[in-house]
């Protein structure tokens, strides 16, 4: 069985000022395996977030279910989802959203406020985690006293600290130059390699031609699903896709030659 | 790291926000401890008054017999008493366990006799104790000093011609003593020195003002004298009591004296309880209904303070819950940041409420009574501020956790 399912994930906001509904989600299938790192691309407004937050536990489908190693994440109470992502997933948000009154070590021990361990042990585990991304030394400062690379890498320490088994990131490197988003691409590849699962949402053809798979979504529907390499040459027998660059892809599975039209929207 | 450590860096980083609202809370806070703290120097200030007025406990010998009247209050006959009061019973009084609440203890014996050839009620009185009670007393003359010296109402003065109006000269001989008063002295002068009673001569040493009282159609003399003069040694037809009214347990009181004093009718005198109850209860309700609308203004600065506090921290909440805090960890860190503040916001109103009523209170009151530091009221702030700040922010509280973490996240 697939570590997390998706399945017939549709998703529809209705719009009151208007007395309309929106579908945003339509009829997702997918299944993503243990320590499989996934690139989720599409335009602007394709329900990409949706789809994140969809996984990522916070967001009830309209129809259809996700499980992740063999839960039925909506079919948990809400407290009992909570405990669900504290316990099972990681979060990476674009512009990291650190706690600025918190130092970089609180920062990274934010997921354990909640958790019954010692503050021994809570600091303990969180300086792990700052070491495996290069901040431990750093530890005192606040979010403001660091670097845009060396905040996205805490961001990633603060999601990595309960050990969950999915990381989910949107944009992670959205906000970041090229030179700090390779940083920041290198260590989700590190924790890719040592068997991390990543779910992320990326605009940057580069990242996703890192990944193992890249999930093409437009306009609410999944209309590619395969590596980099594949789905570049699935969108480039589209005829509404243009060929729009030649990129060498740096990934561990697809050197994506000619990996046309990954949308960057 | 705990939810505790989230909430006081919280309230660390918005220094000025917490300190807004630990001000407006100790505002609200030192608002009603000072007005409770003047109320009760107030009302201790108008028990002490009314205390003032006169006897709040009136004992008299059991009987049923009704021969005379004093003051509104029936005094047996002599003929009839099956039971009387005596000289001892005094000290009996002395005795109870609320004897320190008990201001004056004024006995008195009473009886008709011939004054000038008049029949008057004369009453022997130990002056000391009864002068006391009688606050509104305006004595023209002196008050009596020696055996024989005898005080005379106001009615009986002018039937006997022992007064005439201001401008005729006073009498040779007639002493004007320390208790006279101006405006008295402006209406009459003593004109006459000494009366016959009971066929004996009595100086007459001061006339009691018109009080429109029972006192205005009596003659007063020096207890011991008069229960010789009149064949009572040792007895007493009336005793009246003042006990001090702080608590008021007036009804204490009489149950006390009726256990020392059996054979006595121990009876609370309703008005002047009723008058004080009636005053406190005013000042109670005035004090509380200040007190509401003090907490309501409180409870809604709160209120609107984290309703706004919410709004501004969606990102910072969408985050938590997205990470795993459920919504009772939510409600959890924020009740805790308004608890604090409340509690510091408690702390500093009951300092700065007691320092002003303790500012004010040689406005209010006299005594300056009051002036202490309680506990209780400590407490009561405390507990008061945490239980208002609290209430106040659990709707905010509760919307905070049920902000939807993808919108949240989504809006960030």
């Amino acid at each position: 069985m697939a570590f997390i399912a998706i399945e017939n994930v549709s998703k529809t906001y209705s719009e009151t000022e208007f007395d309309s509904t929106v579908k945003v989600l339509t009829d997702i299938s997918v299944e993503i395996e243990e320590s499989e790192f996934i690139a989720l691309m599409g335009p602007s407004g394709s329900g990409k977030s949706t789809l994140l937050t969809t996984v990522g536990a916070m967001n009830r489908p309209s129809h259809g279910r996700v499980l992740i190693d063999g839960i039925d994440v909506y079919g948990l109470s809400d407290e009992r989802r909570a405990d669900f992502r504290m316990e099972y997933l990681g979060f990476v948000f674009q512009q990291h959203h650190l706690m600025p009154y918190l130092t970089a070590l609180e920062n990274a021990m934010l997921p354990l406020a909640t958790s019954s361990v010692s503050n021994r042990e809570k600091r303990q585990r969180a300086m792990v985690v700052l070491e495996s991304v290069s901040l431990g030394n750093k530890a005192s400062r606040l979010p403001n006293q660091l670097s845009g690379g060396e905040q996205g890498r805490l961001a990633i320490a603060r999601a990595l600290v309960n050990q969950p088994p999915l990381l989910l990131a949107d944009e992670p490197t959205g906000t970041l130059d090229s030179k700090t988003g390779s940083e920041i691409m290198e260590v989700f590849l590190d924790l890719n390699r040592q068997g991390q699962t990543i779910f992320m949402v990326t605009h940057n053809q580069d990242n996703a031609a890192l990944a193992d798979r890249v999930l093409q979504i437009r306009d609410g529907s999944l209309v590619v699903c395969g590596t980099a390499h594949e789905a570049g040459r699935m969108l480039a027998g589209r005829t509404d896709h243009e060929p729009r660059a030649v990129y060498v892809g740096q990934g561990k599975t697809a050197v994506a030659e000619s990996a046309v039209g990954l949308d960057p929207a | 790291m705990r939810i505790s450590t989230l909430a006081f860096a919280n309230l660390n980083r918005r220094k000025g926000k917490a300190m807004f609202l630990t001000v407006g809370i100790a505002i609200g806070v030192g608002t009603i401890v000072a007005l409770l703290s003047l109320s009760n120097s107030i009302q201790e200030e108008i028990g002490a008054q009314l205390d003032r007025f006169g006897a709040n406990i009136v004992i008299v010998p059991q009987s049923n017999s009704l021969a005379l009247d004093y003051g509104g209050v029936s005094v047996p006959g002599v003929t009839f008493d099956q039971h009387q009061l005596r000289n001892e019973d005094v000290e009996k009084i002395r005795e109870i366990p609320y004897h320190k609440r008990l201001s004056v203890i004024a006995p008195k014996v009473l009886s008709a006799a011939k004054v000038e050839g008049q029949q008057v009620l004369l009453a022997g009185v130990d002056f000391k104790n009864e002068l006391k009670l009688r606050r509104w007393w305006r004595i023209t003359g002196r008050s009596p000093e020696n055996e024989g010296d005898m005080l005379v109402g106001y009615e009986v003065a002018r039937a006997l011609s022992i007064i005439q109006p201001t401008g005729q000269a006073p009498q040779q001989g007639v002493e004007a003593g320390a208790h006279h008063s101006t405006e008295e002295q402006s209406q009459f002068q003593i004109v006459k020195g000494d009366v016959q009673i009971a066929g004996q001569r009595h100086s007459v040493v001061g006339v009691i003002g018109a009080t429109g009282g029972p006192e205005d159609r009596m003659v007063f003399g020096e207890l011991l004298h008069v229960q010789k003069l009149v064949n009572k040694a040792g007895q007493l037809n009336v005793i009246e009591v003042s006990a001090l009214c702080k608590g008021c347990p007036v009804e204490d009181i009489v149950g006390q004296i009726r256990d020392k004093l059996p054979h006595a009718k121990v009876s609370a005198v309703q008005q002047a309880v009723k008058a004080r109850t009636e005053m406190v209860a005013r000042l109670t309700r005035f004090s509380a209904a200040v007190a509401v609308v003090v907490l309501i203004i409180g409870a809604l600065m709160i209120f609107t303070t984290m309703m706004s506090s919410v709004v501004e921290r969606t990102k910072e909440i969408g985050v938590l819950r997205a990470i795993g805090f459920r919504r009772t960890h939510i409600i959890k860190g924020l009740i805790l940041e308004v608890a604090t503040i409340s509690a510091a916001g408690g702390f500093f109103g009951w300092a700065s409420g007691l320092a002003a009523s303790w500012v004010v209170l040689p406005y209010f009151s006299e005594t300056g009574v009051g002036r202490e530091l309680n506990p209780t009221l400590l407490f009561a702030a405390l507990f008061g501020a945490m239980l208002i700040g609290t209430l106040s922010s659990i709707y905010p509280a509760v919307r905070a956790a049920k902000l939807d973490p993808s919108e949240a996240v989504r809006y960030i």
